[in-house]
């Protein structure tokens, strides 16, 4: 705790890079396929009788669930990795 | 009265009747030794864990307003609504990079509103003053929304519509709301926890048999689908354009794809940028929990997502759309769904879903609204030595206070008002972006930048939205205006030109030296999980020189 933290934090990012770039890559793919909306702003392809477009918004809720806890994951094994703990 | 369905009023009478009892039974759940703290009153003694915390989060930011207000949208204007459902699923990757953050340093430093950590981490008392005051009064209209949900339903039942005395046709509203201020002055957050539990239980059961019951009713989704998309494709008598979009377009200017993403993204930002999203994450016990309801809460998502859809059923359901039309109020698709679709005791689990929905936030806001006077504007500047136990008084009596406020602008101004200070109040809300986020990260802007932006922001925001007209209305018609030949949502462009003022000014403010103000917080205090709650503050907040 008396240490400056911005060297070790910033350490941890280094010691692990596929690690932080994994978190960092979850996180922007979620934030931009829900944003882009040209790629699912259309009709088909169908699943059962609910168009593209509305299909996509349904099942994008529990991939966004899954995609944040695997993100989860690996903060924590970033943080247990690092000299802080 | 005559017109009301027995069955549905004694069902939704014996709901409430259940509701208030755990209202006013909540002051005894996990009775703390002393109530007289806003740690108790206003966050529920800091400890609730994963499970209470997902019903109470889910309960408060899926508001009864949303509900009503969601299917409203979809109903008149189709897939620009669905606006709501990308934002509910974006919300959730942007708050698991900073709500952590939040968590983490408010509880190192007890920290109790957003304000509070504008203090801390700026020094500036006019700069957390700006955003209490932001947060209040983006507060106020969304809690008078909540009553005008309750109203929605309560005219559809025909519950005092019959009257012509404004006070007597409201007299249950009125009823209702009493009990609600009265629990939460007693119980403090700990009565919305509660009730939460009922209300997300109530909603579940009636968005999912809808779900899958109405379409057997209708011909089935392909039919539903079917007519929503001739219907909007169809040319409007009055402004000789289609009606609505089935998808949004790829055109520059309309219910286009970058005003859906737009709409989404701002929304998205703001929504834990609302001082009771906050109150109901800094209730949590540990950043774990915080954490793990960042990725259980989705799952809630899926619910208004069903109840988008919701308003094509009404589309595609000829009664409810000619009683829609007849009532002149879009609002009112919902409940006339119900009414028509559902068995009179099934309408009435269903309408009591959405009226103790409304209660759970209306309770959650008025705290947050409470805690925001008191902390950063009365003890601030008015009473630097108020005790705990004054400081609690206060807020108490404040929720009071802005509840009546909401109640005597759900009856006595239009509708359309609240609504469109609604509107106003999401986008003067995300003006706290760049000060409450960018203070997360770093301490890089200035705090007169900040300032500036914000004012900036504020300003641009609620002129734009003034100046936006249809053919119904002269002012206030949309949240999106145009901006370089594109629709956009206000409150993304206000917050854009509120960040560009910040940078431009912190290089000027930086290169003159102008003092910074002391930083209270340390960096690693922004990742900390301390395990206890901090000690109760001394007698001395806000009287630091």
């Amino acid at each position: 705790m008396t240490q400056a933290t911005n060297p070790p934090r910033r350490s941890v990012i280094a010691a692990h890079p596929l690690l932080s770039a994994g978190i960092a890559i979850l996180i922007v793919a979620d934030i931009f396929f829900a944003l882009y909306t040209p790629i699912y702003s259309t009709l088909t392809p169908k699943l059962g009788d609910f168009p593209f477009f509305y299909w996509y918004l349904l099942i994008f809720m529990p991939v966004t669930s899954a995609a944040l806890w695997l993100a989860m994951l690996l903060q924590k094994r970033l943080e247990d990795g690092g000299e802080t703990r | 009265m005559s017109n009301v369905n027995a069955t549905t009023f004694t069902i939704v009478l014996v709901l409430f009747l259940v509701v208030t009892g755990a209202g006013f039974a909540a002051a005894r759940w996990r009775r703390p030794s002393n109530m007289m703290h806003l740690d108790e009153w206003g966050l529920g003694g800091r400890g609730f864990g994963t499970f209470v915390t997902w019903f109470l989060l889910g309960g408060d930011l899926y508001t009864a307003y949303t509900f009503i207000a969601v299917p409203a949208l979809v109903f008149g204007s189709g897939s620009i609504g669905f606006y709501a459902v990308a934002y509910t699923i974006l919300v959730y990757p942007i708050i698991f990079i900073f709500l952590p953050r939040l968590w983490s340093v408010s509880r190192v430093h007890g920290y109790i509103t957003p304000a509070d950590f504008i203090r801390g981490r700026y020094g500036s008392r006019g700069l957390a003053l700006a955003s209490a005051f932001t947060g209040i009064l983006a507060l106020m209209p969304y809690i008078a929304l909540q009553l005008v949900g309750i109203q929605a339903v309560l005219t559809v039942m025909g519950v005092g519509a019959s009257s012509t005395n404004t006070w007597l046709k409201d007299l249950p509203l009125f009823v209702a709301f009493l009990v609600l201020a009265i629990f939460t002055y007693v119980s403090g957050l700990r009565a919305p926890a509660l009730i939460a539990f009922i209300k997300d239980t109530l909603i579940y059961l009636f968005v999912i048999v809808a779900v899958f019951y109405i379409p057997t009713r209708l011909g089935g989704w392909s039919h539903i689908f079917g007519i929503a998309q001739t219907h909007f494709a169809s040319i409007s008598p009055t402004t000789k354009k289609p009606i609505g979009t089935f998808l949004p377009t790829s055109k520059s200017v309309g219910s286009t794809q970058f005003d859906f993403a737009s709409l989404a993204l701002g929304s998205a930002v703001a929504l834990f940028l609302y001082p009771h999203a906050i109150t109901g994450t800094l209730a949590a016990k540990r950043r774990s929990v915080v954490k793990r309801n960042i990725i259980s809460l989705p799952l809630y998502s899926v619910l208004l997502a069903l109840i988008a859809l919701f308003g094509y059923m009404a589309v595609a359901d000829p009664t409810t759309a000619a009683n829609v039309k007849k009532s002149g109020n879009a609002q009112l698709a919902v409940p006339y769904l119900f009414q028509h679709m559902f068995p009179s005791w099934f309408t009435g689990i269903a309408f009591a879903g959405i009226i103790i929905g409304a209660l759970v936030p209306a309770a959650i806001m008025s705290i947050a609204a409470a805690n925001l006077f008191t902390k950063n504007i009365y003890a601030e500047f008015f009473k630097p030595d108020a005790t705990p136990e004054l400081q609690t008084k206060m807020s108490r009596w404040v929720s009071l206070v802005v509840k009546l406020g909401a109640l005597l602008f759900a009856i006595e101004l239009p509708h359309t008002f609240s609504i469109n200070l609604q509107l106003l109040g999401g986008v003067w809300i995300l003006q706290l972006a760049p000060m409450l986020i960018g203070g997360l990260f770093t301490r890089w802007f200035h705090r007169w930048a900040l300032l500036t932006g914000w004012l900036a922001g504020m300003v641009f925001g609620t002129l734009a939205a003034y100046n936006v007209s249809s053919p119904t209305a002269s002012h206030w018609a949309a949240s999106s205006d145009i901006e370089f030949g594109h629709s956009v949502y206000i409150g993304l462009s206000a917050v854009v030109l509120n960040l560009v003022i910040a940078v431009v000014l912190t290089l000027i403010m930086r290169a003159a030296r102008v003092p910074e103000g002391t930083d209270e917080t340390l960096p690693e205090q922004y990742t900390a999980d301390p395990e206890q709650a901090p000690a109760p503050a001394p007698a001395a907040v806000g009287a630091a020189p």
